[in-house]
């Protein structure tokens, strides 16, 4: 069995580079792809630490809302992507910067 | 019997207002009358000095030898003295008035054909006849203040006569000469008049009469009375200009540089007699006889004909001043009197000798100076009766026995002998420098007239020259008729005929041998004079006055123009210069308070508004609008915050 | 009319300066003939008032009403009035005013430009001109006194020459600084001085009959003749007289203080030129002779012979400044300083000849200068050039041009018969004598001051022998102008003028009728007022 740290090691990874992909992508495709990853690294870490309770459940309980929530979010997401795409004639988050001060 | 002493004083009156009067009517007559009819005032003036004449003639008869006439009229009242306006007539005035008139009508007769054709010839008319007004007026009025003003007013005339011919550049500077250094002696008059009125409070001739004792403001007052008389009788530091003036028409000379205007000044000095001190006489007698001097030797060397009258006047008219300095005023009025008939004559004479030859010179096309007698000789031929006339007047100025200027001459010999006393001193010389001066006056006397008429024919040979017109050689006959010794006195060798003998009241010396040896003394320098009559004199000094024009340009012109540059100078400078830094000054001040204003005070307003721009800016920069960005902030600061909770 | 006339006088031209504005700017004639009638109007109030002026009597035709009363409690109560008169002094001068206005107006008939605004100010100016001249009042006189600049500087500013900008500030600053020193000693004169009519309330007054009272000053007050603190060498009350002195000597103008003269005399137009060279400048010795010494008797004693001194000066730095000018109107201006000069020696002689020439000159010279600056403007308006060498000969084709010029110039050096000979001849006795009756001026000052006939005589000779004598030729760019004579307006300008110098010259017992009570009471108040106050303060 592979220790905990090893999957908190890869949850780690998973996290920064959806993190890095969030932040860094020059498409909001990319971003919501990014999201995703992130979301998939906690899911890997509930999973992870579930591991350390073996009678309970939650831990994928939890992964599954997750993954339910980031279906949800990613057909917002890529509809909000399809809104602005139409609006801004654009898909770069940059381009839209109607909240620059 | 009241009535008819009434009668006679609206009569007197009358006449000697018309004297005044008339020419004063001829001057706004020629004014009046248009440029059309300028013909009538040829025939207006000369009648109205006629007129003039006639009712000076009856002023004359009432006054000569009769209680002198004071009548005064109110001028005007201020500071509590009412100045009169009032004529003084004596004998002195009344043979004055006479005489004036007189020459003044002989010469706008002789006017009226010597300047036919001038385009200015009413105001010719005009001026002449306002200089007869002011000269009148300076005889007949009754105090120093009025002759004060006509004395000016004389002066302005003749700068107006001198300058008649105003497109001649020489006319307008000789004017402006005569004029100035006449105004230069005149600030010396007004002066005297100043000290005459803070001291007698009074002006009127009366008052001076009879003022008693020598005091030192008298000495003061006369003397600086004395310079306006220098100005106006062409004294020794003061005589250039009239050599100068006569740039005028020859008939002006006449009237004016000769006979009346030159000698009011020696009218003035027997007029005032009374005021002067022995001192101030003794200054006087000096400065006449260097007049007389400088005058008769200048004579002698001159080239232009008038030029040599004019210095032949001066010297004269040194003579007069002389005679008044030793103290007989009497002498010098009757030379005065000799000396203006004989002196208009020779003028006139010698304006006709111009005329003719300028006549003749409009026909043939020749241009040549024919006022320079070196051109001149031998015209006795062709002018006879010029000559007759340049002969008498000139036997008169010479002093040659028979004729008038024998006796008045003698008459200034006589009171200067019985004035240098017995014991020897500097009168001695004066006395000497008398007889001198005659002496010379015969020698270039004699070679005016031998030059003009004698001796070759020059450069005048080849034109066709006529006698003057009739109205030239009338008025000419006349005043030569006068230059007879009868007209003076019946005894040839006694000048104290009537004239004479109505100027002065007291005893008169006359020595008898002073007439025979002056008489022997003439004939002397007539043989001198016939002996080197073609020997030319010549002296640069003398020729051109002493150098005295010179003289006043580096003296006083020059330096007073220089004076003049400086003040400008200052203005321009200094003045300006102080008032432009002081607002440069302010300018700068200004700016400085500007920059203050700018720097400084708008600087610490603006620092704390650009204080808060800046942070507020900077905080801005995070609100970029970038999703992303926030995110990286976010995520920054948590990252931030976690490694600050946990260390 | 014994009360209102001076009001008249002095409102009429300010009412139609008012009517004028209301009227559309297109009416170049209407506005003409208007300042005409205005100016034919003062005249006939003039002539009433001189009929009924009676010269025996000192102060006439008073008009006195409250003015400005301020009760300040314990600071005592201000009180200015309006309060007008007429007297020796004054009569001449408003004579002088109405005449040469009359002929400013005249000579004004072809300004092109913006004629409305032109003949306002006019108005304006002839009403401060003639309220300066009558004012009794100190507060009363400042104001027109200062409302005078005003036109002036916007006539000057606005229809003059090529340099008028800086020739108008010039003349403005200068006033002004005269005016602040002016301003300084009015207000040490209102806290200094009291109402005696009125008793048991301290009653501040500006009414300089008052202040010419020494027993009217408050004790220890400022510049009470008891006081005898000094400030720097002087006295508060020798400060006093100083700081008028200067303020009236600007406006006169004295050297050192003329030099915005010429500049402004060059710079304005033609009929500004008159007013200033004939009114304006008498504005000066009018104060000199109403304010500054009566005021201060003793410190006039004491600075009479600086005042006499600097007149001199005045005299023969004028004259040679003229010399060496090349413009004419410069020339003109510049005789004006020396002739100013005569006035201030006049009034320092302290007798009643010098101060009688000195009210004379100023009367004279009004005439003179005027008639001299109209002749400058008529060369002026023929080339539009007025520099002296670029003319010769012009007698023989302007005669009767000429003969005006000769009038002017001979009367402006004071040839008897005009009328500036008999001014300067009184100022010449009155100074002379002011030594023998002990006045405050040495003789030598008047025997140095009459260089100055000959330096005017040398100056005008010089000039009539370049522009007018030897051949007639026009250099510079000027060749080929045409020189018409003399026109029908300027006759009806020059002839008038030319008239009343010769009157004045000829015949000068009207004027001195109306001016030598005056002198007399004037020269004998000052003298004895101020040795008395110097001797026992």
């Amino acid at each position: 069995m592979f220790p905990t740290e090893h999957f908190l090691y890869l949850g780690a990874l998973l996290f920064s580079s959806g993190l890095i992909v969030v932040i860094v992508k020059k498409n909001m495709i990319m971003v919501l792809l990014g999201i995703e990853l992130m979301l998939n690294a906690s899911n890997l870490n509930l999973v992870a630490f579930n591991q350390l309770h073996p009678g309970s459940v939650a831990g994928q309980m939890f992964a599954l809302f997750v993954i339910i929530v980031a279906v949800c979010e990613a057909a917002v997401g890529l509809a909000i992507i399809i809104q602005v795409y139409r609006y801004y004639q654009t898909s770069v988050p940059d381009e839209v910067s109607e909240l620059n001060g | 019997m009241e009535d008819i002493q009434s009668y006679e004083a609206t009569y007197f009156t009358t006449c000697l207002v018309a004297a005044v009067a008339l020419p004063l009517i001829s001057f706004f007559l020629s004014f009046a009358i248009s440029e059309k009819y300028s013909w009538i005032v040829s025939f207006s003036a000369p009648f109205l000095l006629l007129l003039s004449t006639v009712a000076a003639g009856f002023v004359f008869y009432a006054v000569w030898n009769h209680e002198p006439v004071n009548i005064q009229w109110h001028w005007f009242t201020c500071a509590g003295y009412t100045f009169t306006a009032g004529v003084l007539l004596n004998n002195i005035a009344a043979l004055m008035l006479l005489l004036v008139t007189f020459i003044s009508f002989i010469v706008h007769s002789y006017s009226t054909a010597y300047m036919a054709g001038d385009p200015d010839f009413r105001q010719y008319f005009a001026m002449l006849g306002f200089f007869t007004f002011s000269m009148l007026g300076i005889v007949v009025v009754d105090n120093l203040l009025l002759i004060f003003i006509f004395w000016e007013l004389v002066g302005f005339s003749s700068y107006m006569l001198i300058g008649h011919w105003r497109e001649k550049p020489e006319a307008a500077e000789a004017a402006k000469r005569a004029f100035l250094i006449n105004r230069a002696g005149d600030i010396g008059f007004l002066i005297g008049l100043m000290i005459l009125w803070a001291n007698t409070g009074s002006f009127n001739l009366t008052d001076i009469d009879s003022l008693s004792g020598y005091s030192s403001w008298m000495t003061a007052a006369s003397l600086c009375v004395f310079c306006g008389v220098m100005g106006k009788s062409a004294q020794f530091p003061l005589f250039s200009w009239l050599p100068d003036a006569m740039e005028g028409p020859t008939p002006v000379s006449a009237l004016i540089h000769a006979a009346t205007m030159v000698a009011a000044g020696i009218f003035l000095l027997a007029r005032v007699y009374s005021l002067f001190t022995p001192p101030a006489l003794d200054v006087v007698i000096i400065i006449g006889t260097l007049t007389a001097l400088a005058g008769a030797l200048s004579a002698l060397v001159q080239f232009d004909l008038k030029k040599i009258l004019a210095y032949s006047t001066i010297s004269q008219l040194g003579l007069m001043v002389v005679a008044i300095g030793a103290g007989a005023p009497q002498a010098a009025m009757l030379h005065l009197f000799t000396h203006a008939f004989f002196k208009a004559c020779l003028f006139l004479g010698a304006g006709s000798v111009i005329h003719s030859l300028h006549q003749a010179q409009h026909q043939s096309n020749t241009a040549l100076d024919v006022q320079d007698i070196r051109n001149l000789g031998g015209l006795q031929k062709k002018l006879p009766f010029t000559f007759i006339i340049f002969l008498l007047s000139g036997a008169a100025l010479a002093g040659v026995p028979l004729f008038t200027g024998f006796l008045s001459k003698d008459a200034i010999l006589n009171s200067l002998m019985a004035w240098k006393g017995s014991d020897l001193s500097w009168r001695w010389l004066i006395f000497a420098s008398a007889f001198l001066v005659s002496f010379i006056t015969v020698l270039y006397t004699f070679r005016l007239i031998w030059s003009v008429f004698k001796g070759e024919e020059k450069v005048t040979a080849s034109l066709s020259i006529e006698e003057p017109p009739v109205a030239m050689r009338v008025p000419m006959a006349i005043l030569a008729a006068t230059s007879c010794w009868l007209f003076v006195s019946w005894n040839p060798f006694d000048f104290s005929g009537w004239i004479y003998n109505g100027l002065t009241s007291v005893k008169h010396f006359h020595f008898t041998f002073i007439a025979l040896v002056s008489a022997a003394w003439i004939v002397v320098a007539l043989i001198v004079a016939y002996r080197i009559r073609e020997r030319s004199f010549k002296s640069a000094v003398l020729l051109n006055g002493f150098y005295l024009d010179r003289v006043y340009r580096w003296l006083i012109e020059s330096p007073a123009f220089q004076l003049a540059l400086f003040t400008n100078k200052v203005d321009k400078k200094w003045i300006d210069g102080v008032l432009h830094t002081s607002a440069y000054l302010q300018l700068i001040a200004a700016h400085v308070t500007g920059w203050f204003d700018r720097v400084l005070v708008d600087g610490a307003v603006d620092g704390a508004a650009g204080l808060t721009k800046g942070i507020g800016s900077f905080a801005r920069s995070f609100q970029s609008g970038k999703i992303q960005l926030y995110i990286f902030w976010a995520v920054f600061t948590i990252i931030i915050f976690i490694i600050w909770t946990l260390l | 009319m014994q009360d209102i006339a001076l009001s008249l006088l002095l409102f009429t031209p300010l009412l139609v300066a008012f009517v004028v504005l209301f009227l559309p700017s297109t009416a170049a004639t209407a506005f003409r003939y208007l300042t005409l009638a205005v100016n034919f109007l003062q005249v006939i109030i003039l002539l009433i008032i001189l009929r009924a002026y009676d010269p025996a009597l000192a102060l006439q035709f008073v008009e006195q009403q409250p003015w400005i009363t301020l009760d300040l409690g314990s600071w005592g109560v201000l009180k200015a009035e309006y309060f007008l008169g007429l007297d020796g002094l004054s009569l001449p001068l408003v004579i002088l005013s109405v005449f040469v206005m009359l002929i400013a107006t005249i000579s004004s008939w072809k300004i092109a430009k913006n004629v409305k605004g032109y003949f306002a100010l006019l108005l304006i100016l002839n009403a401060a001109i003639i309220g300066s001249f009558t004012a009794l009042d100190f507060l009363l006189f400042y104001l027109f006194f200062e409302f005078m600049l005003l036109p002036m500087f916007f006539l000057i500013a606005l229809w003059g020459g090529p340099k008028r900008e800086y020739a108008s500030i010039k003349f403005f600053l200068y006033t002004l600084l005269g005016s602040i020193f002016i301003l300084i000693v009015m207000i040490g004169l209102y806290t200094s001085v009291h109402d005696p009519s009125v008793t048991g309330k301290l009653v501040h007054s500006f009414n300089v009959l008052h202040m010419s009272n020494a027993t009217n000053f408050i004790s220890n007050s400022i510049l009470d003749p008891n006081n005898v603190w000094q400030i720097g060498w002087y006295t508060a009350r020798q400060w006093g007289f100083l700081l008028l002195f200067v303020g009236f000597a600007i406006k006169l103008p004295m050297v050192p203080f003329h030099t915005w003269l010429p500049d402004a005399h060059v710079e304005a137009p033609t009929p500004i030129s008159v007013i200033l060279a004939a009114l304006l400048l008498k504005i000066g010795g009018y104060g000199l002779l109403r304010i500054a010494f009566p005021i201060f008797p003793d410190s006039a004693v004491y600075f009479g012979w600086f005042v006499g001194l600097m007149g001199v000066i005045s005299i023969l730095y004028g004259g040679l400044n003229a010399m060496a000018s090349k413009d004419l109107k410069r020339l003109i201006a510049y005789s004006s300083v020396s002739h100013m000069g005569f006035v201030l020696l006049g009034v320092a002689s302290l007798t009643s000849e010098g101060v009688a020439g000195s009210v004379y000159q100023m009367f004279s010279h009004g005439i003179i200068s005027a008639m001299l600056f109209l002749l400058a403007g008529v060369i002026y308006d023929r080339t539009g050039n007025r520099m002296i060498g670029n003319y010769s000969g012009l007698s023989t084709k302007m005669p009767g041009f000429t003969v005006f010029v000769l009038v002017a110039f001979f009367a402006s050096m004071g040839l008897p018969g005009f009328s500036g000979f008999i001014a300067e001849i009184m100022v010449f006795l009155g100074a002379f004598k002011s030594n023998s009756i002990n006045g405050p001026l040495h003789e030598s000052l008047a025997i140095v001051a009459t260089l100055g006939l000959l330096i005017g005589a040398t100056y005008y000779l010089w000039t009539l022998q370049r522009m007018f004598f030897g051949p007639y030729n026009l250099k510079g760019n000027l060749s080929g102008a045409h020189m018409p004579d003399v026109n029908q307006r300027e006759y009806s300008m020059l002839l008038p003028l030319a008239f009343v110098a010769l009157f004045f010259g000829i015949y000068p017992q009207p004027m001195i009728t109306i001016i030598d009570p005056f002198a007399k009471h004037f020269a004998e108040f000052v003298l004895s007022a101020g040795k008395s106050l110097m001797l026992n303060p």
